[in-house]
């Protein structure tokens, strides 16, 4: 249990780390791979608690998030920035050091909110990793508001959804596995919608700055 | 086995759609199987009333008289929507409304896109509204989302991708947060015995013990799934996607949009609600709910009283109902609760109306700007002029119209609920909407005669309006006694009296 805890933690904390390195990132490619390796450690998280839990649904939902998240969607998504030809950088709008004052603030705020469903009498593997879950939906938030790419804003979306996968499997060692499938099926085919959209703003406007899609008012 | 064959139909009409190679086989698919569809809602009505609840598979699907409410409606909705889209999308493809430079097997193309998404739209409907599992409604809701974009995308133009990024961007972020509250939810219920089984997000199963679910996350989770849902359903301030979307698709998506849709995102609060509120008490999700349909029905009213814009006006008519629809949930109660079905029935034929008649002088037009059509529907489509300003009527909430019982008895509900701040915001709104809308569209419909050439008949369209027109008629003055019934069974699984 104690060894469980702590591989959970270590791997909680490298999630964290590369959802602040998405935030300070500037080249799309590069997103798209970092994005990969936390859903990696994410189903690494997972594989842990599975095997110390004894609970074999969770590797399920651990092998599925390889197989969505790790491969096919940055797969996708390679194709089609390959497909698009870009290669350019990512802008934010508010500049790298201000983003990653804030992405620590938020971080705060996760801590604080998981704080609320501490139970120190039921011993579980969760407490840090619920803190960063929340950190990561709010940081994901951050960087969807902050980006005017289109296709970055997809991957913070998909980080975002990443701290929910998190936050269910530390809460309660994850959905009863059918919701587990549904979701992941969701998530697959909103990957392949949004990317399908992604290309059509891409061709219509030659490019996927959303900021320039402001012709609807009022 | 009911269930079964309600969800199978639209399936089978997507999968016909989907391989027809002529366009009149895909009208039939859809046609035929929204018919099917409709008759097997009824039959499901039918049972709920016999039976109280229906459910299969080990409760894995389940309806209660609010899930065959919600079937009902988006079936009806569904079938008239079909046949008026015959008309609608011949007419396009003569006219080069689906974009002139497309050779013929690229506009079939097109049309089979939408042939076959709007059967799939139905059927993930349906399949939330009759999943028990609260993890499964919530991936049927975001189906529904994966559905229609590329409905809202239809036309293809610079706006309708601007619309569909929003829908989508907005609508992913909403769902996201419902997931959120749906995980709350679940760990709410953990100590729960059985917890860890399939049926741990069970709604039968939770609200039996709805008292023992822990407090404090359940106060989370219903904050994060109003927000949620209440994107989906167009509650302000996350309301900003639905006035692009509406005026952006086909006309026909859009009323299934505005009313099955709209229907299916209260569903998802009203499950919620009946949870929180057992768990809780009532005045927790109450105050909440108040709050976000007073912001919308307020928000809406700036909007109506300056648009130019007619499709607009009709979506922020809509965020409007919402609105009211939420307050009439956060009022609760028997009163409430009975007012907030009507208000749904009603409103789901007299905005499907208004929808589909608005986009009769639409397609005609060539426009939606008031401006340039200034008065000149009632000399050039006289059927539809006469349809519009009846529905109009009837979704501002005039008598003898159903909008309007519906409305009084919310508004009943306020006052004797001791609500009076909302009683008195809820007709102060009303009353902005009410004047906003009847000034433009009388303006629209009712002018100075132009010499506007008169529009030819169009036999699918004006069956479709009239068949809703009569509906709309009739339902002001008598609902059929079995309809009444299950609209009242619906309240009763809202209210628990």
């Amino acid at each position: 249990m104690q060894l469980g805890d702590r591989i959970v933690t270590l791997m909680a904390a490298l999630v964290l780390v590369l959802q602040i390195a998405m935030v300070a990132q500037r080249w799309i490619s590069i997103h798209i791979r970092i994005f990969a390796a936390q859903s990696f450690f994410l189903a690494a998280i997972a594989a842990t608690i599975a095997w110390f839990n004894h609970a074999p649904h969770i590797f399920v939902a651990a092998v599925l998030t390889i197989v969505v998240k790790v491969i096919l969607v940055p797969v996708i998504f390679e194709r089609l920035i390959e497909r698009m030809k870009i290669h350019e950088e990512i802008e934010p709008l508010l500049n790298v050091p201000i983003s990653l004052v804030i992405s620590g603030g938020l971080t705060l705020v996760g801590y604080v909110i998981a704080e609320s469903f501490y139970r120190p009498e039921e011993p579980g593997l969760g407490h840090n990793a619920l803190a960063v879950a929340i950190s990561l939906f709010l940081i994901g938030f951050f960087n969807m508001i902050n980006r005017r790419k289109a296709l970055t804003q997809v991957l913070a979306l998909l980080s975002l959804e990443n701290g929910l996968f998190l936050a269910a499997i530390s809460l309660t060692y994850g959905m009863p596995l059918i919701v587990e499938l549904g979701v992941f099926f969701d998530v697959l085919v909103a990957a392949m919608v949004l990317g399908i959209l992604i290309y059509r703003i891409r061709e219509t406007f030659a490019s996927m700055d959303v900021s320039r899609l402001r012709k609807l008012r009022g | 086995m009911l269930l079964i064959l309600i969800l199978s139909v639209p399936v089978f009409a997507a999968g016909a759609s989907f391989f027809a190679r002529r366009r009149t086989t895909m009208e039939a698919a859809n046609v035929i199987g929204f018919g099917a569809l409709f008759l097997l809602a009824v039959a499901l009505g039918a049972r709920v009333l016999a039976e109280g609840t229906v459910s299969l598979a080990n409760g894995f699907f389940y309806a209660d008289a609010l899930s065959a409410l919600v079937i009902l409606l988006a079936a009806s909705v569904a079938v008239v929507c079909s046949c008026y889209a015959i008309g609608y999308l011949r007419d396009d493809q003569q006219s080069g409304g689906l974009g002139d430079r497309f050779s013929h097997s690229q506009q079939l193309a097109q049309l089979r896109m939408y042939y076959t998404l709007t059967p799939l739209l139905v059927f993930s409907m349906i399949f939330m509204a009759m999943a028990n599992n609260l993890g499964v409604m919530w991936a049927a809701m975001e189906a529904t989302t994966l559905t229609s974009i590329f409905l809202v995308t239809f036309y293809g133009k610079v706006t309708s991708l601007e619309a569909a990024w929003k829908y989508a961007i907005l609508g992913g972020v909403g769902l996201s947060m419902a997931l959120f509250g749906t995980v709350v939810a679940y760990y709410a219920g953990h100590s729960l015995p059985g917890s860890e089984s399939l049926s741990g997000l069970n709604w039968s199963v939770l609200v039996q013990h709805a008292a023992q679910l822990d407090k404090t996350s359940m106060r989370l989770a219903f904050v994060l799934v109003l927000l949620g849902y209440g994107t989906k359903a167009g509650l302000a301030p996350m309301h900003t996607w639905k006035p692009d979307a509406y005026s952006e698709a086909p006309v026909p998506s859009t009323a299934i949009l505005s009313t099955a849709l709209l229907n299916c995102a209260l569903y998802c609060l009203i499950r919620f609600y009946i949870l929180t509120s057992r768990c809780l008490g009532p005045e927790y999700p109450g105050r909440l709910l108040l709050l976000f349909g007073l912001l919308s029905m307020g928000i809406a009213v700036p909007f109506v009283l300056v648009q130019k814009n007619f499709r607009r006006l009709l979506a922020y008519s809509t965020i409007d109902h919402s609105g009211i629809m939420v307050i009439a949930l956060g009022l609760g109660g028997a009163m409430g609760s009975l007012g907030l079905m009507l208000h749904m029935t009603f409103h789901s034929i007299a905005k499907s109306l208004l929808f589909l008649s608005a986009g009769n002088v639409y397609q005609y037009f060539r426009t939606d700007r008031f401006a340039k059509i200034n008065g000149s529907v009632m000399a050039a489509m006289p059927l539809t002029g006469v349809v519009l300003f009846m529905a109009m009527l009837a979704i501002i909430g005039m008598p003898p119209f159903g909008l309007f019982q519906s409305e009084f008895l919310i508004l009943r509900a306020a006052f004797s609920g001791e609500h009076i701040l909302t009683g008195v915001l809820f007709v102060l709104f009303s009353t902005g909407v009410f004047t906003g809308v009847l000034l433009l569209l009388v303006g629209m419909i009712l002018g100075p005669a132009q010499d506007t050439p008169v529009a030819p008949r169009r036999p699918w369209r004006d069956g479709s309006l009239l068949a809703l027109a009569v509906a709309l008629v009739t339902v002001g003055f008598w609902i059929p006694a079995p309809l009444l019934a299950l609209i009242r069974g619906a309240a009763q699984v809202v209210s628990g009296q």
